[in-house]
């Protein structure tokens, strides 16, 4: 009990980072999202679940605009990220991106070393001034996603010869070189095997404190082990928003209680 | 004619064993092992092929064995100055053509035929009123190949029509014996069928075996009669007619590779931005509309290019850079050539850059983009290394392409054999000295004409190495991501 | 929980300004696109004036200057028996009947009061092609009765004339040009004022054979075209049931082992060696090894063969795979034979995918030159083949090569003639490569 009272008070101190208000997604003629509104918070993780093809992906990729790479997608509504509109017009979706990273369901590292990978960043956003500035970034970035260890004495050797789960990591480092703000996952976990998987989790939880987080998961038992809110989707609209522990022990609406009791999915 | 008779014979034979077939079982099909039509089949192709197969080996040999009779007759001195041995054969055709029509307007018999020879005037003209014009009097041993030409050809064809039939019927006959209910006639038809199959595919071997032995066979007469150091070695090209020619390769070599290299120069860097630009870039309905029109560069046929080098590129070149600049005053150039070249294997380039570019997985772009990269980042740093290796495939079949080319060179680069570096300078290329040296007026088994073969074997070897090695890394490349 | 809220706080800018860095950068993201469609711009405009270049050279040798000459055929001249017979009438020769040409076009002039501006008859005369006693000289012997009567005869006028209303030749080349005088090019100009000199649709220009350098208005591709058919049927009986059974047993048959390995690696290979060295296999092997005869279409159909097969069975192969298992599977199922699964199944699904690719095939080999001038097709050759198949024996030129063959000569009306030659060529391959692209979109399945 005393830790819940703790996490309520995080809660409610902490800022709101992204918000959404009205927020709708087409791609051409269909209507993905309608009438989102989120609020993510500043060093927490934000889980959305809901079934496959309910909107919780694309919803995602909103929020650093990798939805621009699809020429049919269309966003409305407002989405903003410390109050300032991210679909406005003077936005560069670059400088956006590099505030708010991603990390994606396939580990996919770039046909580089192991370093030049984590070092990506960095390099192309001008992050660094000096080679050693450079390794500490890299050494930093590999040491939070619990990796620098396992690669410590191979950082030239190619990304992808590492296994799975140290792929996703190398991917989360890669992500969080460029100091973003914002780190979303698109079900990272997914392609990974249970102790991978527990290692990601760990990390995720540990981002926290300096990272705010949104993971897309289909898995409820890893939103209610790592999230601290959760947004429920169905079929493009959100149907409940709050709390992790208020999500699964009291939902609000039929529909969420119907799917975290397994009777959709 | 004798085509048809053999087709009905197949025929016949088709309806025969299907009928043979169902006779042998009182007409229950149900006690065949292989239904009524397969033992038709069977008959039909055992009918059929050695027959076909027998007709088109009789047509080509045929006329090679008349005419060498024929060409036997003839004394050297019957083939006119300026003339070749070729062109009396295509008289001595005609001639005997034209006893055929003589004979049958005015209903001659053979030996009246053979009696025209009397008259070598008036055979002249009569020849010309069925339509047979001479360029002089016909000489008595051209009439006598002539006569000689004709009446084999008849009895060639009397035997060929005799053998074939022949062959059909005993095929026939066989194969319809062999009928019984119990034959497994549609394995023996399949069977028959997969030897048909595999022989087909065996051609292509043949024709690989019949490249490396002409070749190697020609080269080494060739090298018997110049040394291979002289060849390999000499820096010089220069045949003579006479004997005592240097053919040294370098020169060709050097030709060869500089024009490759312009080519290169041209293609590689547009042919790889048309690439990245059509599948990076392109809206669906540009790209639907760009692709093919580049991909036209590659159907155009190789003499049209020769031709836009000949009479446009190369004198345009000329006049506003080459002379200008002091550099040259011909209008075939390496650059000429090289520029033309560049235009032509743009689309060998871009397509298969194309591909590969494609096949490099979405979630490496999306990795890329979601750490804030722009697009032309992405490519750089990326996709464009991720694809290196097939892309360097495509130019290595690109360079492959650019070596063994031969209208553009010949009609554009020009024929003498030089080392120079100055582009705007006419220069020869091997392929352009293989068709000189083998469409020349010089004796065909002189050193100047066997040297041919032996810059063929070269281009082989150098095109075929290259071909091996890019197909090889572009193969590698695709298992990565697959 | 408050030493690291303070992390976020310092170089915090906003998201709607833009940094000098990411201003720079999406330069550089627009200087790439340019490159990107300046090479695409490059290429289609290389294309365009490839394209362009060829028909403006070429397209005016479609029409082709003719004078309209009334000729008195004068039996003194022509029949000095009386008696008609075209045999004894050929004793006449070309130059017989040229003087007839140069009288009627003088009386032709005065009838129509145009200036002879001081030219001799010869040089008159040398208005007509030389070609045209000649074509004179065949109709009367194709029809002796036109003897003693008067004709009105369209007689090809010289290719200085012809070139002289393409812009090819001017008064001041004339000047300079032993074969042509200025005032010949005035008389031209009188004589199409008057109406006897016209431009007419080129009928000869598809249907004659070669002709000598000296006459390049009478030159034409009968021969080549005759030829290029020739060479393509013998490369559509041969390469069809070869390719379409090589791929049928690589792709359903062929166990998978060395050999077809082999076999496999050879047909990639082949399709890629220099159409050349196809040649000097040509030469070695058919000409200097079997005997066959120079220049002949049979030769060349044989060599393009060879050449067109590995074209044909990777296309073809490519359409067998395309058919799904699932086909052959549900005809193996029903107890059909493997051989009766490809057979009744597989090869009809795809026929269209064979057939395009045989098409294709095929238009590469029509535009190929290198390997037919190794074979002897560059000779200079004046009279049709034969009827097949006799006719596949007998020498021949084909459409490249007729146009390689005109740009080697000196009179530059034969570069006019080699782009004609070149506009229908591309008419032959635009549209069997429409055909196959017909074909495609008609049967084009999605499994």
């Amino acid at each position: 009990m005393n830790d819940m009272t703790r996490r309520e008070a995080e809660i409610t101190a902490t800022a709101i980072k992204i918000s959404a208000r009205n927020a709708q997604v087409y791609y051409g003629d269909n209507h993905a999202i309608k009438d989102v509104d989120v609020d993510i918070h500043d060093r927490m993780v934000t889980a959305f679940i809901g079934p496959s093809g309910c909107g919780k992906s694309t919803f995602l990729r909103c929020l650093n605009r990798m939805n621009d790479t699809i020429p049919s997608c269309r966003v409305e509504g407002r989405i903003t990220l410390d109050g300032e509109d991210i679909y406005d017009k003077r936005v560069d979706p670059v400088q956006l991106r590099a505030k708010v990273g991603m990390v994606f369901q396939k580990p996919n590292p770039f046909p580089k070393s192991i370093f030049d990978n984590v070092a990506y960043g960095p390099r192309i956003h001008g992050l660094t001034r000096s080679k050693a500035e450079l390794d500490e970034v890299v050494e930093t970035s590999l040491r939070r996603a619990a990796l620098w260890k396992e690669v410590k004495d191979r950082l030239h050797q190619p990304g992808t010869g590492l296994s799975g789960g140290q792929q996703q990591r190398l991917c989360i480092a890669r992500a969080i070189a460029t100091s973003p703000e914002v780190l979303l996952m698109d079900e990272p976990c997914s392609a990974l095997d249970p102790i991978a998987t527990a290692q990601v989790e760990e990390l995720i939880d540990e981002l926290r404190a300096q990272f705010s987080v949104v993971i897309v998961t289909h898995s409820m038992q890893q939103a209610a082990r790592v999230s601290q809110r959760t947004a429920f989707f169905h079929l493009g609209n959100l149907v409940e928003f709050g709390e992790t522990t208020q999500i699964f022990t009291k939902p609000r609406d039929p529909r969420t209680e119907s799917y975290i009791t397994g009777r959709i999915g | 004619m004798i085509l048809l008779v053999v087709l009905a014979l197949a025929a016949a034979g088709f309806l025969a064993g299907r009928m043979r077939a169902l006779k042998s079982t009182g007409g229950d099909p149900r006690q065949l092992h292989s239904l009524p039509g397969h033992h038709g089949q069977m008959v039909l192709l055992f009918t059929a092929v050695p027959a076909l197969l027998l007709i088109a080996a009789w047509l080509l040999i045929q006329p090679v064995v008349i005419e060498r009779n024929a060409a036997a007759l003839l004394a050297p001195a019957d083939i006119p100055e300026g003339s070749s041995a070729s062109l009396v054969m295509s008289d001595v055709r005609r001639i005997s053509d034209g006893l055929d029509v003589i004979g049958a307007r005015e209903g001659l018999t053979e030996a009246g035929i053979a009696a025209l020879g009397a008259d070598m005037g008036g055979l002249r003209d009569r020849l010309g009123a069925v339509g047979v014009a001479l360029g002089g009097e016909v000489k008595p041993t051209v009439f006598e190949a002539a006569k000689l030409f004709r009446t084999e050809s008849r009895g060639g064809r009397r035997a060929m029509t005799v053998t074939v039939l022949l062959t059909a019927i005993a095929g026939l006959v066989l194969s319809l014996r062999r009928i019984r209910p119990d034959l497994r006639a549609r394995n023996v038809s399949e069977t028959f069928v997969l030897a048909l199959l595999i022989g087909s595919s065996l051609i292509a071997v043949l024709t690989t075996i019949g490249i490396i032995a002409s070749l190697l066979f020609e080269s080494l007469s060739f090298f018997r009669l110049y040394p291979v150091k002289d060849f390999l070695f000499s820096l010089t090209w220069n045949p003579q007619f006479r004997g005592g020619s240097d053919l040294g390769i370098w020169p060709l070599l050097w030709g060869t590779l500089y024009v490759s290299f312009i080519a290169l120069l041209v293609a590689a860097p547009i042919g790889l931005m048309i690439a990245i630009y059509l599948s990076e870039y392109a809206s669906k309905r540009t790209r639907a509309i760009v692709k093919p029109a580049i991909e036209i560069l590659a159907g155009i046929p190789t003499i049209v290019y020769g031709l836009f080098a000949l009479v446009t590129v190369g004198p345009m070149l000329r006049d506003y850079f080459a002379q200008p600049l002091g550099l040259g005053t011909s209008s075939s150039s390496v650059m000429t050539a090289g520029l033309v070249m560049g235009i032509m294997v743009i689309p060998f380039v871009s397509s298969l850059s194309d591909d590969i570019i494609n096949a490099v997985p979405q979630s490496l772009r999306d990795g890329s983009l979601g750490l804030g990269a722009t697009p032309s980042e992405t490519i750089k740093q990326v996709v464009l290394p991720a694809a290196l290796p097939g892309v360097v495939g495509a130019i290595l079949l690109a360079a492959s392409r650019a070596i063994g080319e031969t209208m553009i060179v010949v009609m554009g680069a020009g024929a003498a054999a030089k080392l120079s570096l100055n582009p705007f300078e006419a220069m020869t290329t091997v392929t352009v000295k293989i068709v000189s040296q083998l469409t020349g007026d010089t004796e065909f088994a002189s050193p100047e004409t066997l040297v041919a073969f032996a810059l063929g074997l070269t281009l082989f070897t150098i095109t075929l190495a290259l071909n091996i090695f890019a197909l090889y890394i572009v193969r590698k490349y695709r298992e990565q991501y697959e | 929980m408050t030493d690291t809220t303070a992390q976020t706080v310092p170089g915090k800018r906003s998201l709607l300004t833009l940094d000098d860095r990411t201003r720079r950068r999406n330069a550089a993201e627009a200087r790439f696109r340019a490159y990107g469609l300046a090479a695409v711009t490059v290429a289609l405009i290389a294309l365009t004036l490839l394209l362009v270049s060829i028909f403006a050279n070429g397209v005016s040798v479609f029409r082709q200057t003719t004078i309209a000459i009334p000729v008195t055929l004068d039996a003194k001249k022509l029949d000095k028996s009386g008696k008609l017979d075209p045999a004894v009438m050929a004793k006449v020769t070309t130059v017989g009947y040229a003087p007839l040409l140069t009288k009627g076009l003088q009386a032709a002039m005065e009838e129509n009061g145009i200036s002879d501006q001081g030219l001799k008859a010869k040089a008159i005369g040398a208005l007509i092609s030389q070609d045209a006693p000649a074509q004179l000289r065949d109709m009367v012997l194709a029809d002796p009765t036109l003897v003693g009567q008067t004709i009105s005869f369209e007689a090809l006028a010289s290719g200085r004339i012809d070139g002289y209303f393409k812009g090819r030749v001017t008064m001041d080349s004339a000047a300079l040009d032993s074969n042509i005088s200025p005032e010949q090019l005035a008389l031209a100009d009188a004589l199409k004022d008057a109406g006897i000199l016209h431009s007419r649709f080129n009928m000869g220009f598809i249907t004659a054979p070669d002709a000598s350098e000296q006459r390049p208005e009478a030159a034409g591709l009968g021969v080549a075209i005759l030829g290029s058919l020739y060479m393509m049927i013998v490369v559509l009986v041969l390469s069809l049931p070869i390719g379409v059974a090589a791929s049928i047993y690589l792709e359903e048959f062929a166990p998978k082992n060395r050999f077809t390995d082999l076999i496999e690696v050879n047909i990639s290979n082949l399709a890629a060696v220099p159409s050349i060295v196809y040649g000097i296999l040509g030469l070695a092997i058919f000409i200097n090894f079997a005997g066959l005869p120079q220049s002949a279409p049979i030769v060349g159909g044989l060599v393009l063969t060879l050449m067109t097969l590995p074209r044909i069975i990777i296309p073809a192969r490519a359409a067998l795979k395309a058919v799904p298992p699932s086909i052959r599977d549900a005809a193996l199922g029903v107890g059909a034979s493997k051989m009766q699964s490809v057979f009744h199944h597989v090869l009809p699904l795809a026929a269209p995918g064979i057939l395009t690719g045989m098409i294709i095939g095929l238009a590469q080999a029509l535009g190929e030159t290198a390997p037919l001038l190794l074979i002897g097709m560059v000779a200079f050759v004046r009279e049709y083949p034969g009827a097949p198949p006799e006719g596949f024996f007998d020498p021949a030129s084909a459409l490249p090569v007729q146009v390689y063959n005109w740009t080697q000569r000196a009179d530059p009306a034969f570069v006019e003639r080699a782009g004609g030659a070149i506009i229908v060529l591309l008419i032959f391959l635009v549209t069997m490569n429409a055909a196959a692209i017909l074909l495609r979109r008609r049967f084009e399945r999605r499994w």
